[in-house]
This record gives C-alpha cells, structure tokens and sequence, in this order.
C-alpha cells in the first residue's frame, strides 16, 4: 500500500493497520540481546583478572570496558519491557537476571531503571514528569556538554532526577537501590585505589562509566527525541540517520518504533520501522531523515 | 546509621577527592617517574590536589 493510500485512512484505520504491523515482530524471544548481556558483562569482568594477573595491557582494557559499558543498558531495556519473558512465565527468571545483571558496570539498579523509564515513556518529553527530559539539547555538542553537566553532584537531572520521579511516584523504597550501588561502587574504587590499583579502577569501570553514559544518553535520549518540544504519541520521537550508522548508534535510528510499541525487541525496531513508515508519514511524524 | 550515610553523600565530593583523586594522582606521579621537588612525596601531592579538588567541587557543587 502506498503513502497516498495511508493518507486516505482514518485514524482508526490508521491504527489498526500499525497494530497488524506491530504484530508480525512481536512476541519473538531476543536470543541476540540476551547472548549480548552475558557476552558483555562476562567480558568486562574478564578484564579485571586480566589486567592485574596476566599484564594485559590497560590501554587495550580501558578500551573494551568502554565499549562494554556502553552497550550495558541495551539488554536491561529489553527486560524492562518484559520483552524477554513476561510476569508470570516460564522464563521470568531470566528476564530478571539479564535486566540486573547487564547494567551492573553502570551503577544503575535495575527496579530504578525499570521504573523511571516507564515513566519516561508514559510522559516522553514533559517538562516535569519526564525524568529524562533533562538530556533535551540545543545540538549534538551541547547534549555532551548537558550529559556531563546532569551529573554534576548538585545537578538536578540524570541520576537525580531519577530520585525525584521514583519520590513522585510513590516508589522511595527503590531510592535505596540506588543509595547501596554508589556506596558500593565508591567503595569498591576507594578500596583499588588505596591498594594500589587506582588507574585500574580509573580506566576499567571510572572513566568507561562516565564515557559510556555520555555515548548511552546522547544516542538513546537525545538524539531520538530532538528537539523534545512535543508530548504527543506521534511528536515526541523521530527517526534520524546517525553518524555512526545504525550498529554505532545502538538501533536508536528506529526508536520512534520503540515508543509506539515497547513491546519489540530491539532487533526488529529496524524491519517494524521500513514497514511502518508510510504509516509514520501519514501521522505526520518527523521521519524526513531515513 | 541513616545519619551516618547521610553525611557520606553530603560530602561526597570531598571524600571522593580525597578517596579516590588523591591515590589515583600519587600513582599517575609515580607511573610517569616525575619526582616532586622539594622530596615531597607523590602521595602528599596527590592529597593536596585531590582534597583542594574535592572541597572545590563540594562548595560549587560540580567538578567541571
């Protein structure tokens, strides 16, 4: 069916047509994000051993952490969808396990991610209730310069923000997630770094950490939501062509996919994307890009 | 207890400055074979620059 067709529907046929579109890529087990998350997280605490017992060059660890890090959060959003197995089934377990286990090297605990990133998708890019409106930017340089500056000790945003939603939402228990990863990641670095391994602490997890959150919220907050100026299903995300193609940009090119059916798994967002678009088109989203 | 943790996150800064910059600054001096003059040792430079950094931070609220 052409654009021009699309363009005659209604919105309820409209809707119909991408619910049957959203079907055919639903409902497929993430083999890929879950080999991901073990392959990933595996590797980055490889690294340790590596680099204090077999004098396995820092550089090339500083490197692969960072690389590590940076693709820790994809496999944890898969399981805050409940995309690898829902409440209830079979495979529970281990939608639990990967959404825990992956974002680990972030400090990030997992019921908090889960949780404010729901509300991130319930409230995408208002000003008060979207906890990651604080990533909105000017530009590409200016969204580094706000990533770093959201993680200033008294900024209000990023990690803080996340505070403050869970606070709104009635969810303090989980701030004490949160509290138990800094006290346990700070002390974990003061202790190496006391004992003699401080730039192995700075290069494997410190200095990865602030580069990959950088990277994670540039490519998976910004750029998919630039300019952030509209809270409506069909406004508040765009496809857009990265610099760093599709596998460099962790899949974000097709995110509006994403928040029009948080049900597919990231590896189908591309494919429900090419077939979705003249749909995207005639409700007027910002798909001009790819 | 809930006190004690608290004042770790109110002087996070200053304590991260001290705990963590101060160790790392000593062992990048000695990695690169700088010697400090005057026979200050690498670990003293270090508290210096990670606790004047901390406190710097603390009182601004933000280390850039």
């Amino acid at each position: 069916m052409s654009a021009r067709d699309f363009s005659q529907m209604s919105n309820t046929e409209l809707l119909r047509a991408e619910r049957e579109i959203a079907r055919q890529h639903l409902d497929r087990f993430p083999w890929f994000s879950v080999a991901w998350a073990f392959v990933n997280f595996g590797t980055w605490l490889v690294l340790w051993p590596l680099v204090f017992f077999t004098g396995f060059p820092l550089w090339a660890a500083f490197l692969i952490a960072t690389l590590n890090i940076s693709l820790s959060y994809l496999p944890s959003h898969e399981a805050q969808h409940d995309i690898i197995a829902r409440p209830g089934s079979r495979l529970r377990w281990l939608n639990e396990l990967v959404g825990h286990m992956s974002i680990i090297p972030m400090v990030l605990p997992f019921r908090a991610a889960r949780l404010t990133h729901l509300e991130h998708h319930k409230n995408c890019n208002h000003d008060e209730l979207d906890p990651d409106v604080s990533t909105r930017a000017r530009g590409p340089l200016h969204a580094v310069w706000r990533s770093i500056q959201n993680r200033q000790p008294r900024a209000d945003a990023a990690y803080n923000a996340y505070a403050a939603c869970l606070q709104r939402i009635g969810r303090t228990d989980v701030i004490l997630d949160s509290v138990i990863y800094q006290i346990v990641f700070y002390t974990i670095l003061i202790a190496l770094a006391w004992s003699g391994y401080a730039i192995e602490a700075a290069l494997i997890w410190w200095l990865p950490r602030h580069i990959a959150l950088t990277y994670i919220q540039y490519y998976l907050s910004w750029a998919p939501h630039h300019p952030g100026d509209m809270t409506e299903r069909y406004g508040n995300t765009r496809s857009f062509r990265a610099i760093l193609g599709n596998i460099g940009s962790m899949g974000m090119q097709y995110h509006i996919v994403h928040h029009l059916h948080p049900r597919i798994p990231l590896m189908r967002t591309g494919p429900a994307y090419w077939d979705m678009k003249p749909i995207l088109e005639a409700r007027g989203c910002d798909v001009k890009d790819l | 207890m809930l006190t004690f943790v608290k004042m770790i996150f109110r002087f996070g800064p200053l304590l991260f400055g001290i705990g963590f910059l101060a160790p790392l600054s000593a062992q990048v001096i000695s990695t690169t074979n700088w010697t400090p003059p005057l026979g200050v040792s690498p670990l003293t430079i270090g508290l210096v620059f990670g606790g004047m950094y901390g406190l710097l931070a603390q009182i601004r609220g933000r280390w850039v």
